[in-house]
């Protein structure tokens, strides 16, 4: 290798070393500054500044039609690094469950889960449902929700309306099972879907 | 500082036989087809528009473009089969054929480079297009497909290298390229072990009952599962000191073999207890191709030698291999 292409590869080397950290940082710090209210005051200044630093670096502070961001933001999904490495840190967040409620014009109501083929897919819809529990922006949840729920309906053609309930799940620590206490679900929110019309909310969070 | 530079560069670009590139391209060949292969029965549901799909298409690409409008998506390749007179459902059945494809080609090691950049745009296409439903399997697979896509290619076990007689890349670049492989995942480990080790629930076991009670991933009953309870504690410490102190004790010759195989145990556990095959395949691929080809191809030998002759870092003692 000639120098000029050795230092070619060292430039590009720290540019994704220091991304891969940037993002693993920001990621490290965020998972440990959410619901940690009663570490000491000094502990969360250091973590909130570190997750600025890191934000800086990855480009996240940047407006979003910034070119400088686009372009992080492009080699960081390109490359896999987008993401930190904090998998069920620093603790294992509770599950989410779906259910639908299909009701007919005769009255009769069935329930069903969202429908999946193989098993490689209900990973990803479980992925998906753990994912919607963090989607706090109402019409992208409905969005999701409503697709989810039109898929169900193709599973039961004559349904007249069917009911989106979200749920969260609520496992029993080691001791919490020893003690007999099992797996119950958290209400969340509910949609009504007519599908030929909008959605009813039928509870808030 | 003198003599910091020289041992830098040697550490980043230590002479490499290329085995480990023959390793990964053979792992991350098996994987894309494992990948496609699981999702046949759902991958127009998964990927189709509103009329048929799971998750409306759109809905995620538009998730995509928020952050960036130059990542690839399937959107791009409908648009593409849409000019040439093919319908959403003939794209994405070709989009699935190519991919599984492309991850055979890599599997034989014939037209490598082509079929990495394949795999890899493919792959990406679908897990971005799918950004609402990926998980850590595919992040990890597209790193894996990345450095696949831009390594110095042909490495020694393809079909490039034994019938199209090709040569090799030098050896420093072939060197460099795992050493960015090695960095990584010492990286994705740290900050891995770190911040599970900052979690209450990592001390005592109960994060490792929950992760193995908890839908999907109840593979096993807690009923039976109860049984192992104090396992559980130790088994959470174990886990996050592994994955710690995996960036320091992976590079000596003496502890690699231990730190590796607690590794590969580890994700072989999770594919079997919590089902999540995929996920264990790619991260033990990257393993074995980042630290194991000494280790399984009788090179050990050879790398103590060199490690005894050399006073110098532990990675450059490592990792340097006989070259052909």
């Amino acid at each position: 290798m000639s120098a000029r292409q050795t230092w070619v590869w060292l430039a590009a080397f720290a540019l994704h070393c220091t991304l891969i950290i940037a993002v693993a940082l920001h990621d490290l710090s965020s998972s440990l500054l959410l619901g940690n209210d009663h570490s000491p005051g000094w502990i969360r200044t250091s973590l909130g500044r570190i997750r600025t630093v890191a934000a800086a670096t990855s480009g996240k502070n940047l407006a979003e039609s910034n070119p400088l961001r686009q372009a992080a933001f492009t080699y960081m999904d390109c490359s896999g690094i987008e993401a930190g490495y904090s998998y069920f840190a620093p603790s294992v967040p509770p599950n989410g469950k779906l259910s639908f409620t299909i009701r007919y014009p005769d009255g009769r109501t069935e329930e069903d889960l969202p429908p999946v083929g193989g098993a490689a897919a209900g990973y990803r819809i479980a992925t998906l449902l753990d994912r919607l529990q963090n989607i706090h922006y109402e019409r992208l949840r409905e969005a999701i929700l409503q697709t989810l729920a039109a898929a169900a309906g193709r599973e039961h053609p004559g349904a007249e309306t069917i009911r989106a309930s979200f749920a969260l799940a609520q496992l029993p620590s080691i001791a919490e099972y020893r003690a007999g206490r099992r797996v119950s679900y958290r209400p969340l929110y509910a949609y009504d879907f007519r599908f030929s019309s909008r959605a009813t909310p039928r509870h808030g969070k | 500082m003198p003599g910091r530079g020289p041992r830098l560069r040697t550490f980043l670009f230590p002479p490499d036989s290329g085995h480990w590139l023959s390793l990964l391209r053979i792992g991350l060949g098996l994987q894309v087809m494992l990948y496609t292969w699981s999702l046949r029965a759902d991958w127009d549901y998964l990927f189709g528009l509103n009329g048929h799909g799971l998750v409306n298409r759109t809905l995620n690409e538009a998730i995509l473009s928020a952050q960036s409008h130059l990542v690839p998506r399937l959107g791009w390749c409908i648009a593409a089969g849409r000019n040439l007179g093919l319908s959403e459902a003939q794209t994405l059945s070709l989009v699935w054929w190519s991919l599984l494809g492309a991850g055979l080609l890599l599997l034989l090691g014939l037209g490598a480079r082509a079929a990495a950049i394949a795999a890899w745009f493919l792959y990406l296409s679908s897990a971005k297009s799918g950004t609402l439903f990926a998980y850590g399997v595919d992040n990890f697979t597209v790193i894996g497909l990345f450095y696949l896509a831009i390594a110095p290619f042909p490495d020694p076990w393809s079909l490039d290298r034994r019938i199209r007689k090709k040569a090799l890349q030098s050896p420093e670049r072939l060197g460099f390229h795992r050493r960015i492989l090695q960095l990584h995942l010492c990286l994705i480990y740290f900050f891995g072990g770190l911040a599970k080790s900052t979690g209450p629930d990592w001390w005592n076991g109960n994060s490792l009952w929950l992760a193995l009670t908890r839908p999907p991933f109840d593979l096993i009953s807690p009923q039976l599962l109860i049984h192992f309870a104090p396992l559980l504690t130790a088994g959470g410490i174990c886990v996050w000191l592994l994955e710690m102190s995996y960036p320091v004790l992976i590079w000596p010759v003496r502890t690699r073999r231990i730190w590796l195989g607690g590794i590969l145990l580890l994700h072989l556990s999770i594919g079997l207890t919590m089902g999540l095959y995929l996920f264990a395949f790619v991260m033990v691929v990257l393993n074995l191709a980042a630290f194991a080809p000494e280790i399984f191809l009788g090179w050990e030998k050879a790398v103590r030698a060199r490690a005894k002759r050399s006073d110098s870092s532990p990675g450059q003692a490592a990792d340097s291999e006989e070259l052909e």
